[in-house]
Order: C-alpha cells, then sequence, then structure tokens
C-alpha cells in the first residue's frame, strides 16, 4: 500500500465526528475540541489491532474522568452510576468502532482484532514495534481525549522499500 | 416477534435495544447473546424471527454462526450491525444469507429504514 492510503488526522476527524453525534453527544452540546498532540494523558486505554495488507493499531486514551462520562452518555446515565465494567466495554466499544471504520479505508485483505483495554491509570502501554502516524487530540467536557493510528515498524519498511 | 442480539460487548447490545426502541420496535420481545457460540445456541433453542447480529465476536464472528445456521438449514432472517465495512464483507454477507448490514455508529432512522420492512 502507499503512505497516501493511510487513513490522515482529518479520516480520524470524520469517523469521531460520528461517534459523538450518535453517542457521546446526540444533542450537540459538547463536541470534542481538537488541540495539539497531548503526550501523558494516558489514564484509560483501548486499542484495536489491525492486521493484513496493513499492520497497526488504532488507539483511544483518555483521562478516567472522560472515560466515565463516555460510559454515562453510551448507557445513558449518571457518570456516578456506571460500573468498571462498563467503563471498560465503552472504551473497548470505542476503539472497536473507530477501528473498524479505519478498516473500510485501508486496502482490502484487512483484519480488525477483538478490543484490548487497560484502565488501571497506573499501567504503562507502548507499541514498541510502531510508531504513531497520526492523532486527533482534543478535550471533551474539559477532560483529554486523543485518538491515534499505530503503524507497525516492518510495515513502513515495507512501504519504504516498495 | 422475538430478536436475537448478538454482541459481545453488553454495552452495545443495550444500545441495540434502545435504538430499536427509539425507532419503534420496542414491543418484541428480545433475546441476547454475549459470543457467537452463544448466538448460534441460542437461535437453535430460542428460534428467534430475526437476529442482529455484531461481526467481530469471540468463540464465532458473525458470518461463521450465518453459515453454520444455514448449513444446518436454519433460515431465520440475519442480518449484521458492525463497526466494519468493506465490499468484502458484504459480499460475504450476502452471499452468506443477511438481509441486511448497519454500520456502527447507527441511528435510530437508520434503525427504521432497515427494519421496517422486516418487522412492520
Amino acid at each position: 500500500m502507499s503512505v497516501d492510503t493511510v487513513p490522515t488526522v482529518e479520516d480520524l476527524t470524520e469517523i469521531c465526528d460520528q461517534v459523538w453525534a450518535s453517542y457521546l453527544d446526540p444533542e450537540g452540546l459538547n463536541p470534542l475540541l481538537p488541540v495539539g498532540p497531548m503526550a501523558g494523558i494516558g489514564e484509560m486505554f483501548a486499542a484495536v489491532s489491525i492486521t493484513g495488507s496493513w499492520h497497526g493499531h488504532v488507539v483511544v486514551t483518555c483521562s478516567a474522568n472522560a472515560a466515565r462520562q463516555a460510559a454515562a452518555a453510551f448507557l445513558v446515565m449518571e457518570p456516578e452510576e456506571v460500573s468498571g465494567d462498563d467503563v471498560a466495554d465503552v472504551l473497548g466499544e470505542l476503539a472497536n468502532i473507530v477501528g473498524g471504520n479505519v478498516k473500510s479505508m485501508l486496502p482490502s485483505g484487512c483484519f480488525v482484532s477483538l478490543p484490548h483495554v487497560v484502565t488501571n491509570p497506573g499501567a504503562s502501554t507502548r507499541f514498541p514495534s510502531a510508531v504513531q502516524i497520526c492523532e486527533l487530540a482534543g478535550t471533551w467536557l474539559d477532560e483529554p481525549v486523543s485518538i491515534s493510528m499505530w503503524q507497525s515498524n516492518g510495515d513502513r519498511a515495507e512501504v519504504r522499500a516498495a | 416477534m422475538k430478536i436475537l442480539i448478538a454482541d459481545d460487548s453488553r454495552v452495545m447490545r443495550q444500545i441495540v435495544t434502545r435504538t430499536l426502541r427509539q425507532a419503534g420496535f420496542g414491543d418484541h420481545d428480545l433475546v441476547e447473546a454475549a459470543d457467537g457460540r452463544q448466538a448460534y445456541d441460542l437461535t437453535l433453542k430460542e428460534e428467534p424471527d430475526l437476529v442482529i447480529s455484531d461481526w467481530n465476536m469471540p468463540e464465532m464472528t458473525g458470518v461463521e454462526v450465518l453459515r453454520a445456521l444455514r448449513a444446518k438449514g436454519n433460515q431465520v432472517k440475519f442480518g449484521f450491525v458492525t463497526s466494519e465495512c468493506t465490499a468484502e464483507m458484504q459480499q460475504a454477507a450476502e452471499a452468506a444469507g443477511a438481509l441486511f448490514f448497519i454500520i456502527k455508529p447507527f441511528t435510530a432512522e437508520r434503525f427504521d429504514e432497515v427494519f421496517s420492512p422486516i418487522l412492520g
């Protein structure tokens, strides 16, 4: 695949606009407000891996409070009513929805994994063989949220050699 | 009518249920399955009139469930609600006998459009 076919931050923005309109901000009152890169916000983390004709990860990272607010919005409940399982489920589903839509922009022959979720604020999550290729970082309800794409180094080497 | 909702995300099963209600289909009996194997087993056991299934689930994918049901002679109305949408997946779904393909995120309007002809 050529570098040109890799989804961009504009593509992530379009996908996230749909997610916010459907589940996180159906009234259109609390959109995701883009800001610059937000390194180190990762209290909560969910990712799906994409393999096949493209190799990498789609990652959703946010603060613990944003995750709780997201679960409340998905479930139409108050933030204090949602459980830890609700938060993990919603974070995983967010990664799944964004990842599934990203897949549709990639060359055919890709597969999306089931989501991997980390909700331990003290945990550290790394992708040692991948580099971030784009990030939509913003604030939602004054809380940090980041959606990013990571491409495996091997995949990038193949692209450069092509 | 009886509707089986298959998705490994409990939250997403709740959202599908809520969206069915918002689209005016709240009076049907609902059964839930948390993975593909459960979806297959419950379809045979509960004999729903319609199966609304995720694609990517543990144990069996949605299309594997559909193919297994058809191989067993089960002709339940079956379709997908999934975040993944490629031409090859839609072709695979149609070839297996799926009636519809709804992409997440979805709206009540989309549910109405798809399910009105099926549920009346």
